[in-house]
């Protein structure tokens, strides 16, 4: 039998997690501007939009995850599009976030003081001009540690794109395990990497929070 | 600021006429006419839920209305018309209750924003213009200071200064001094004074008795949605012609 040393499982999670961190960043990127203008579509009032997103997010919210990667993976396969498991998942996990950044944000933008709007629309400036100099600097600010916290969320989310056949960190811890017979080993490795990658951000998010709070 | 002067027609600055507003069943304005001159001011008073503030708000079109027709320097409000209500807006400045300066900008940008987008004005000119309009308010070293440093009263004069920038011929005070301590209302109500004394058209929702006294030319008392009574403050404070007026005023002492 193939002896792996410790090195063997850390430096093949390493290359696996590459992915995570890939994955990761397409769904939060996507994610964000998918998001962001879902909540511009509302807050400008355009018809319909209200209802539209809220349904939008209640749909992404209320169903688990992993049901909808499977429906991505299979749901496009029906359609004839033959998809790999790496589109697929960003597209299940782009969609997800989506939804519930443009939710997390319009919390945020609502906890901008109604006086706020009526200053700037006083003074003349239009949607696009408020939104931009008067209620998305304060919204930024308020948003910080919700969307810190939803990003720590999506990259922990990736692992369930193990599911579909997608070889992140957590697949290939599996299929680690599955050859070296060390499980504790390999999936305590997969933990800490995980944790390496999301505490450098919570880390991150709380030194942006202070110096919100000292200079402007 | 005196450039509006010139290009202005006769007649009044702003035309109210048969406006109605409801929220949900409850009617708030039940058929308001108002004209008012150009370098008039007008106090509105009235217990609160008469409307008063509904009234103001309507001006430039921070409240929709149901019915009538309301007009700023011969510009009809429009509410659906963006670019309309962009213009409309330029004419009329607000100042309000509770100050919303923007707290992430220090004073002067505060003051040099909405002329930056709205009309352009760019460098050195804005900052001049800035300056010059905290100097009016007494509050030129505050150019750099935050929001959040300033007494009530400073950040309600250094709003005072922001909605001046617009260069507005029309300037509505919601309450303005409501949100203050007393002993900070004086230093704000001379500022609307000397805007009155240079000829600004002014129309501010009041609780200041002596004040809309002293500065007002023309008094609206409106009660139940209605402007009830109106006329100068000599004869309208010293003979109210309403039982609900004359209540009113001496529930004040």
């Amino acid at each position: 039998m193939v002896d792996f040393t410790l090195w063997d499982i850390v430096r093949n999670l390493l290359l696996a997690a590459r992915w995570t961190v890939g994955l990761s960043l397409v769904a939060f990127v996507g994610g964000g501007i998918v998001g962001l203008l879902l909540l511009l579509l509302r807050l400008a009032k355009v018809p319909g939009a209200d209802r539209g997103v809220a349904a939008y997010v209640q749909l992404f919210q209320g169903t688990p995850l992993l049901m909808q990667l499977f429906l991505a993976y299979f749901g496009l396969a029906l359609l004839g599009l033959n998809v790999s498991a790496w589109v697929a998942a960003s597209l299940a996990l782009t969609l997800y976030a989506s939804a519930f950044l443009t939710e997390i944000w319009r919390g945020c933008v609502n906890a901008v003081p109604k006086g706020q709007w009526e200053a700037a629309d006083s003074l003349a400036l239009s949607f696009g001009e408020t939104m931009r100099h008067v209620i998305g600097p304060q919204a930024m600010r308020i948003a910080v540690p919700p969307t810190v916290g939803f990003l720590v969320q999506v990259i922990k989310g990736t692992a369930l794109a193990s599911v579909i056949g997608f070889i992140e960190l957590t697949k290939a811890g599996t299929m680690i395990t599955n050859a070296t017979f060390k499980p504790f080993t390999v999936y305590a490795c997969v933990a800490l990497l995980y944790f390496a990658l999301c505490w450098p951000i919570s880390a991150a998010s709380r030194r942006l929070e202070r110096s919100f709070k000292n200079g402007r | 600021m005196a450039a509006d002067a010139q290009a202005a027609p006769m007649g009044p600055i702003v035309s109210i006429e048969g406006l109605r507003k409801s929220f949900g069943a409850n009617e708030v304005l039940k058929g308001i006419d108002l004209h008012v001159q150009r370098g008039e001011v007008v106090a509105i008073i009235g217990k609160s839920g008469s409307g008063k503030s509904t009234l103001l708000r309507c001006i430039n079109g921070l409240e929709t209305f149901d019915h009538g027709s309301l007009q700023v320097d011969g510009l009809p409000l429009k509410h659906h018309d963006a670019k309309a209500m962009r213009a409309l807006r330029q004419r009329v400045g607000m100042i309000f209750q509770s100050f919303n300066l923007f707290p992430h900008l220090n004073v002067g940008r505060n003051v040099m924003l909405a002329p930056g987008l709205v009309k352009k004005a760019q460098g050195d000119a804005a900052a001049l213009q800035a300056h010059a309009l905290l100097q009016r308010v007494g509050l030129a070293e505050k150019f750099d200071a935050w929001p959040d440093q300033l007494s009530g009263g400073q950040q309600q004069r250094v709003a005072i200064a922001r909605a001046l920038a617009m260069e507005p011929s029309v300037m509505l005070c919601d309450e303005i001094t409501s949100a203050l301590d007393p002993e900070l209302v004086g230093e704000v109500l001379r500022v609307v004074e000397s805007l009155a004394d240079e000829g600004m058209t002014l129309l501010m929702v009041t609780h200041e008795m002596n004040f809309a006294r002293k500065v007002a030319d023309r008094v609206v008392f409106m009660h139940a949605g209605r402007i009830h009574e109106m006329g100068a403050p000599a004869t309208l404070f010293a003979d109210p012609q309403t039982p609900e007026l004359k209540q009113f005023l001496s529930a004040l002492h």
